[in-house]
Order: C-alpha cells, then structure tokens, then sequence
C-alpha cells in the first residue's frame, strides 16, 4: 500500500464514518484490509479504492473495510469494576427515579457481536430489581455483519473468558462442542438495531435513554467525531442520564456537557439534570 | 452577566453557553467563569472564549490569569484555554517566558508544548539555561514536543550536565524528538540506576550494531530493571533497524538469552507489562529463543495494533509446533490475537493441519475462515480438497475457496479435478465453476459450453468467464451471444471477455453495450472498447466524459487514453469534472502530450491534495524545465505532506533537465 492509497482511503473511511486511521497505522490497515482484496480478486489498494468509490456495491463493502479496520474485541462481563459500580450505585438510582413508569432503557452504543448488550441485561436480571418493568438493552452497531451474530447470540470460550462459571451455567444453554447460547430470558430484554453514531439524523430514531455504554468505541473517532457522538448521546440521555466509557477514555477536551460522577468503584458521566424552578 | 453568578452550577453553565460572543462584555463574563468552583463552569468558559472575534486580547486577559496565585482552577482553565486558542497564544506566551517569576515561565513553557507550535522553538531553545530548575525541566519537555533538529542538537548540548533531573528531561525529549545523541555519550548513563531507563529507550533508536551489543549485554544483567529496560531498548531497535541490523538482532538477542536461566519466563512476564517498547522487545525476545510455549502470549500482544508486524513476525518464527498450538487453542484467543494468528499461520501451514483448519471453518469469523481456506490450500494435502469445495457454496468464502483449490490442484490435481467435476455435474455453482476452469483446463470446455445455456444467469455468466479462461477463441463465441443476453450481468461478462479478447473491430460488437440500460455493462463496454484498441468508438467515449457518474467518466478518460486519442478539448473537460478521480485520471491521460503538461501546471492549485500530488508527478515525467518555477511555487505554498513530497521530487526531476 502506497502513502497515497493510504490516505485515500483513510480519508473515504474517515468521511463516511468519522473513524481515523492514524499514520503509523499503515500496516495495520494493509493487514486488514488484504483479506477484502483477495475476497473481490482485486490486485492492489488503489483498485480498492476505486471500488469503494464505484462499485454498486460500495456501500455494503465501505461496512467491510470499516468492521475491518475496527477490531470488534469483546466479551462478557468486560471490565467488571465498571460493572460492579453500575450494578451496585447506579442501577438503585435509576430503580428510585424510575420507580413510577417502571420503565428502563439502556443504550449499548457500538455493541459489536452482542456481549455487552447481553453483559448487561445479565446484571439487569441478576439484580431483581427491574422484575415485571419494561426493559430494554439497545445494542447498536455501524456493521450489520456484528448485528447478525448478536441476534445469533451463540458465544465460544474466548467471548466467555472473563465469565464467572456460576454467570455461564445461569445465563447461557450449552449448544454442544465449546458453544453456548444466550438463554431466552436474557435475550428478551435486548434488541439490536444499525446505527452509524455520527448519522445525527439516523440517532433520532433512538428512544430516549438512562443510560449509555459506550466503551472502547471513541478510540477509533478524532476529536471532532467524538464531540460530535457525545453531542449526540447527550440529546439521547434523559437528564440525569449516566455516559459509561471506557477505562481508557475520558472526555478531557471534550467539552462539559456531562458531570463527572465520583462513584465508590468507578467514575461515570452523568447528564447534568436542570435547577429546581425556583432557581431558574 | 447576573446569571453566571446564579447561586446553582448548572444554571451558570448554561448562562456561560447562552452568552452572545459579540455582545460588550462577554470577555468578563467568561473571565470570571474561569474562576468559578464548578470545573463544568471553568471549562465552559476556556470554550467559549474561542468564539470570541478579538483574540489577540483574551489571550493577553488569560496570560493575565496565570499569573494569579492560589487561583489554580482559574490558571488551569486559562491554561487549557489558551491551548484552545491556538497561534493567537504563542506570541504572549513566549514573552511571558521572561517574566520574572519562575511560577508565570514555568507556566509559559508548560502551555507553549502543549500547543506544539514550532514558532516557539528558538524562544524556548534561547531560554534553555534558565536559571530556574524547574523553568528548565519544563522548557526541556516543550522541546521534546515542538522541536525540530535545531533543539535536539541543543538538548543534546546540555546533556552532559550534572543535574539528573535535567538530565532525565533532555534524554526522554530526545526519544521523543527521536534524536539518538552518539553512543559514547549514553553509555556511561547506563551506569546511573535512575536514568538507565531513559538511556536504554533512547540507545534503542540508535540503529548501530554497537547499540545492539550493548542492549545485548543489559538483556543478561543479574538485575531485572536492567534486563526490563534492555527488553525496551531491543524492542525500539527492531522498529528502526533494517534487515541486515535485524538480523543481528535476533542473533545476539538469542545468545544473550541463553545466559539468563529464568529466559523464557522473564519474557512471557515483560509481554504483561505496560511498556509498549517494552512488550516490543518480548517479541523480539521470544523470537529469537523460539519457543512455542510464548506463542499464546505472543498472538495476545497483537491487541495493542502498533505491534500488529511485529507479533505476525515473531508467530512466524515459531514454528509449526507453535502452529498447532495456536491452532488448537484458536477458539480461545482474543479476536486480535486470532487474526495475527491466522496470518502468521499461513507461514507455517503443513499436511498435518488440516483437521485443526477444518474444524476452524466450522466456527469462526468469515475473515478468519478465509485465511482458513487459503491455508488448507497451501496444505498441498488431497484431505484438504472436501473441505474446500463444501465451501464452493458459501458466498463469503467462495472467491478464497476458488483460488485456494487453484492452490491445491498444484499438489493433487487428480483428486481436486475428480471433486469439482462432480460437484458441477450434481449442484454447479458460479463458484464451482470457476474453480473448475482454473484445474480442469480445456477438457471441462464441455461443461462450460452446456452450461451457458443454463437458466440461471450467474452461471451463464460464470460459464462464460470460465471458457474465457481455458480458451479465448471458445470464450469469444460464446461473448458475442452474452451480448445479447436478457441478464446484466451475462452482458456484462460478455462485454469484459470481448475487451480481453476482442480486436480493434470490436467496436461494432461493443456499440450496443456502451448505450446499455445497465451502468456495469456500461462500464465494463468502455473498459473493454479501451483495452481492443477500438477508436471508431471514440466520439461516443468522449461523450461520456462529462458523465455526472464519477465510474463511468473516469474509465472513458482511460480508455481514450489507451486509444491513444485524447484531445485537448477532452482532457480539459476532464479536468473540470466534479469528482477528483476523473481529474487524476486527465491528468495522466494528458502526461503524453504538451496540452497535459500545461494542464498538469493549471491543477497545481487544485483544491484535492491527491489532485495536486498527480499533477506533480505528470509533471515530474513529462514537464521541461520551464515547469520549474510553477512547481516551485506550488512546493513554496503547500501545505499537505504527500502533495509536498510529490512537489519535491519534481523540482529534482525538472532541475536536472
């Protein structure tokens, strides 16, 4: 791959999506993106390109070069402190405000093959607070190849290896060789829909939510995109609404739009809710 | 203003948002923002402040708030703010770097690195012996951050000196600036226990035997910082050596390893710690001990993406012991690691792999199943062939699994032959087809031929391709009837075998398919008019140059230009067409001819970089030496890299005409 056909298409992912590849990210993007050469029987990167550009299927193939170039590396209860202080400070806040529409909405935004959807509504159970509530986990994803898998919801080992053996045998039904399924109680409380976060318009269609997951995503954004993605989960978050990231993201430079929230185990950024009337 | 002194925070957040930037005094709103309690507030301020249209003097208001003590949000804000401001803050600021408090320089230096602006590199590098300890420390950082080789050679000017905080501070700046100073002069740092990391990181940037020697000898310390840090210098070196230096690496690596007994749990420790050159070097490492009990650990390393060359390198050098382990333990791996894997594999593929590869097929990713596919071909093993031509029917993989039987005809022709025959006979499939076109040869012509009859059209289609492949006179036959074919994409397959085939009285045949309704039978018409050298199409190619569609205006340029009759008039429509693809296209159509040269001088000021840098290239080829001066020009004005680059290399080309 040449330094042109590099930034060529650098440059064509990073307008159809907002997701840059750095500089010294060449190789990468050379490893990656071969497989989806050899898969059309191009020859070389500028053919690539072109096919991006022209091809009648561009569009489904601009969402292959993109799940290519974004490793959907996931798996079940990821990052369990982030989850302990979810399960254990926030969930008990969202069950008292909630209390009286008995209603729960959680956006997984950039879920990937589904585990952090499921992860999610697995502690939504385990926590028995939401029991005869209306609940729903939103997994979102710019692929629809990912989508296919988390409504498949049928995991190996790897996506398993952070699961506590009780959480396999309550959560999951053995499929037979090192497979297991979802089961349908857990799969219930979670739907999946296809969504590019920096289509604004598209985001509309998101109900309003309490809470957003929203981890290992931004890494692949610049500056911009992710001001405008934030801008985007806050128009999406009820006030009061918690913005879960990453444990290597933070929204430093970002803006102040969210309050950091100091929880026990973790920080979140919750959506400021407005002064009492008296105060306004 | 009232209201950014409402009692309740998120009420003054929203009065510092709702401000007007125009109205009179807005600057002292957010001024006192800066100094609120809230961080919201401070930061909602040091934001707004850049909507302001006199920036010369907020950045003078903020230089002004650095300097009040025990104000530390309202310094930190205005910090952050200027950053945000950009140019506008680098002159203040590099006066405030004279002021008579240490505190206010410190400040200066501090906020002039984060800004990154090479404007303030001769300010910093004359202020480099501040007599402020502190001051210098943080001059030294900026430097790091903006520097070009004027600072490196000025830190490395200083490095000599006996306070070990600086010391410190120039040797990480010149790692980052990636300015080795000369061996001589790192080597007796090592000694020192607190700068050896420093000094270790920056001799890995010194691509010299000598540096690799000496990292060697750190790699067998009897003390495990050493060791670390030597594993960090080797993994740095392996990024900046070439293949021969590389070589030596690995060597000396591997006999310094022999002499630390504890070697390979040492190494698969350093692959857990969070030191990226660190981890690099446990690559390196465990290349050079090859042992396959690292390769897990080695694959997982390949989460971190800068590593990606390195872990594929190193899975290679494993061995197909290592192999089998990967394989057998694949369902395991994080996604990163598989996909590292699954290359690296390819490296190491024997006959013995095949059940462990076909068991992959049945549960992995499509991305890891084609790399699956391409190794079973390389297998050279007849096991290999029944998989493989299951997969013909699976879209996603279908395209690796033909080229992959192509693979594996080489070894085991009979048994590939025998499976694809059948399987076109019982459930033919585009994909089958081709895969039999590339080991039959001309005895499946038959099938081919009955199968362009077929009612499917991707078959007639395929078939079509397929005899194109084995026999181009077959092949032509059977295009002229594709041609009339009530499919797209039999025509379109018709029209690209004529185009590979076909003669300059093709044009004839190809009229037809250039006013299909069907953009690719279009496209893949002017392709094909193109490649046959058929110029009594050339009126109608001309015309669709100026076709809104990108695809179709671009491929008309190309092949006029293979017909070799473009004409001026067309490049220059060309040349205005909407999408830069069509331009670049003109561009290179024109590097034959003195209308393209003058055009190519034009385009230098075309707004795309990609634009520019072609037409630097063309110009590079085909211009004379009186394009000199516009390209010097152009070289003076740009501001993109590549373009850059492209704009260099001619005026070399051109000044030596």
């Amino acid at each position: 791959m040449t330094a042109e056909e590099f930034r060529l298409l650098r440059d064509h992912v990073y307008s159809h999506c907002g997701i840059l590849v750095r500089e010294d990210m060449k190789f990468v993007m050379e490893r990656r993106l071969w497989p989806r050469l050899e898969a059309l029987g191009l020859r070389d990167f500028s053919g690539y390109h072109r096919y991006l550009r022209y091809d009648a299927q561009r569009r489904v193939e601009l969402e292959a070069a993109v799940e290519a170039l974004t490793t959907h590396e996931t798996y079940f209860f990821r990052e369990p402190n982030q989850l302990k202080a979810f399960t254990d400070e926030i969930l008990p806040v969202l069950q008292q405000r909630n209390a009286s529409s008995r209603r729960l909405r959680i956006w997984s935004a950039g879920c990937s093959t589904g585990e952090e959807a499921y992860t999610i509504a697995m502690l939504l159970q385990q926590s028995r607070r939401f029991e005869n509530w209306d609940v729903e986990v939103y997994g979102t994803d710019i692929s629809r190849r990912v989508l296919a898998t988390a409504r498949r919801a049928e995991y190996g080992p790897s996506a398993l290896r952070a699961t506590p053996p009780e959480h396999v045998s309550r959560f999951f039904v053995p499929l037979g060789g090192n497979k297991v399924k979802v089961r349908d109680d857990v799969r219930a409380w979670v739907s999946f829909g296809q969504l590019n976060l920096l289509d604004a318009e598209a985001c509309q269609l998101v109900a309003q939510m309490d809470v957003v997951f929203c981890r290992n995503v931004m890494i692949y954004f610049d500056l911009p995109a992710r001001r405008r993605v934030l801008q985007v989960f806050h128009e999406r978050l009820v006030p009061g609404g918690y913005l879960m990231l990453g444990h290597s993201e933070n929204l430093l430079n970002l803006g102040a739009d969210f309050e950091l929230v100091h929880l026990r185990g973790d920080l979140a950024y919750r959506k400021p809710e407005p002064p009492p009337r008296g105060l306004r | 203003m009232t209201h950014v002194l409402a009692p309740h925070e998120e009420e003054r957040y929203r009065a510092i948002l709702a401000l007007d930037p125009a109205a009179p005094g807005t600057l002292d709103a957010l001024i006192v923002g800066l100094h609120d309690e809230s961080w919201r507030v401070r930061r909602a301020s040091a934001e707004s402040l850049r909507r302001l249209t006199t920036l010369t003097e907020v950045a003078h208001r903020l230089v002004a708030v650095l300097g009040e003590r025990g104000e530390t949000g309202a310094r930190n804000a205005a910090a952050e703010a200027l950053v945000g401001l950009g140019d506008v803050s680098v002159a203040p600021l590099i006066k405030l770097l004279r002021h008579s408090d240490p505190d206010q320089r410190k400040f200066a230096a501090d906020i002039l690195g984060q800004l990154g602006r090479r404007s303030a590199e001769s300010a910093l590098v004359e202020l480099l012996d501040d007599p402020d300890i502190n001051v210098r420390v943080s001059i030294i950082e900026a430097l790091g951050r903006v520097g070009s080789d004027t600072a490196a050679r000025a830190l490395e000017g200083i490095l000599k000196e006996q306070d070990l905080l600086i010391r410190l501070a120039v040797l990480e700046a010149l790692t980052q600036l990636q300015w080795p100073p000369p061996l001589p002069v790192v080597v007796p740092l090592l000694a020192d226990a607190q700068l050896r990391r420093s000094a270790y990181r920056v001799m890995g940037l010194i691509p010299q035997v000598a540096a690799t020697e000496l990292i060697s000898r750190g790699l067998s310390s009897e003390l495990r910082s050493v060791r670390e840090a030597a594993l960090g210098a080797l993994g740095t070196q392996a990024s900046v050596a070439d293949a021969t230096l590389r070589t030596e690496i690995d060597s000396q690596t591997r006999a310094a390893l022999k002499r630390v007994p504890d070697a390979v749990e040492f190494v698969a420790q350093a692959f857990e710690a969070d030191d990226m050159p660190v981890r690099a070097g446990a690559l390196v490492a465990a290349g050079a001990l090859r042992e396959p009990s690292l390769a897990i650990s080695v694959a997982e390393a390949a989460r971190e993406d800068r590593l990606l060359r390195e872990v594929i390198r190193t899975l290679s050098r494993l061995g197909s012991e290592a192999g089998r382990e990967l394989l057998g333990r694949m369902a395991e791996l994080s996604l990163p690691a598989r996909a590292a894997a699954a290359q690296a594999m390819l490296e190491m593929v024997d006959p013995s792999y095949v059940p462990a590869l076909s068991a992959l097929l049945e549960w992995a990713e499509d991305d890891l199943r084609a790399v699956a596919v391409k190794a079973l071909g390389r297998t050279q093993s007849p096991e290999a062939v029944a998989p493989l031509v299951a997969l013909l029917e699976e879209p996603s993989v279908a395209g690796a699994a033909v080229r992959a039987l192509g693979v594996l005809s080489g070894g085991c022709r009979e048994a590939v032959l025998k499976a694809l025959e059948e399987v076109v006979e019982r459930r033919p499939s585009p994909a089958a087809v081709a895969a039999l076109a590339h080991a039959g040869g001309t005895a499946a012509l038959p099938t081919f031929r009955k199968l362009a009859r077929a009612p499917d059209p991707l078959l007639r289609a395929a078939a079509l391709d397929a005899a194109m492949d084995v026999d181009p006179a077959v092949g032509l036959e059977l295009a002229r009837g594709a041609l009339a074919d009530e499919a797209a994409p039999v025509r379109t397959a018709g029209a690209r075998a004529i185009g590979r085939v076909g003669d300059a009285s093709a044009g004839t045949l190809l009229k037809r398919a250039l006013q299909d309704e069907d953009i690719a039978v279009r496209l893949a018409a002017v392709e094909a008019l193109g490649e046959c050298g058929a110029v009594d199409r050339a009126p109608e190619l001309e015309a669709l140059v100026s076709h809104p569609d990108g695809a179709l205006a671009g491929r008309a340029v190309r092949a006029l230009a293979r017909l070799g009759t473009v004409k001026p008039a067309v490049l220059r429509e060309a040349a205005r067409h909407a999408d830069a693809e069509v331009v670049k296209a003109a561009l290179q159509a024109g590097a034959v001819s003195a209308e393209g040269v003058a055009l190519a001088v034009e385009l230098l000021r075309h707004p795309g970089w990609d634009v520019r840098a072609t037409a630097a290239r063309v110009l590079g080829d085909s211009g004379g030496r009186e394009s000199l001066e516009a390209v010097r020009a152009a070289l003076a004005a740009e501001q993109d890299a590549l373009a850059r680059r492209a704009l260099s290399d001619a005026v070399e080309r051109l000044s030596r005409r």
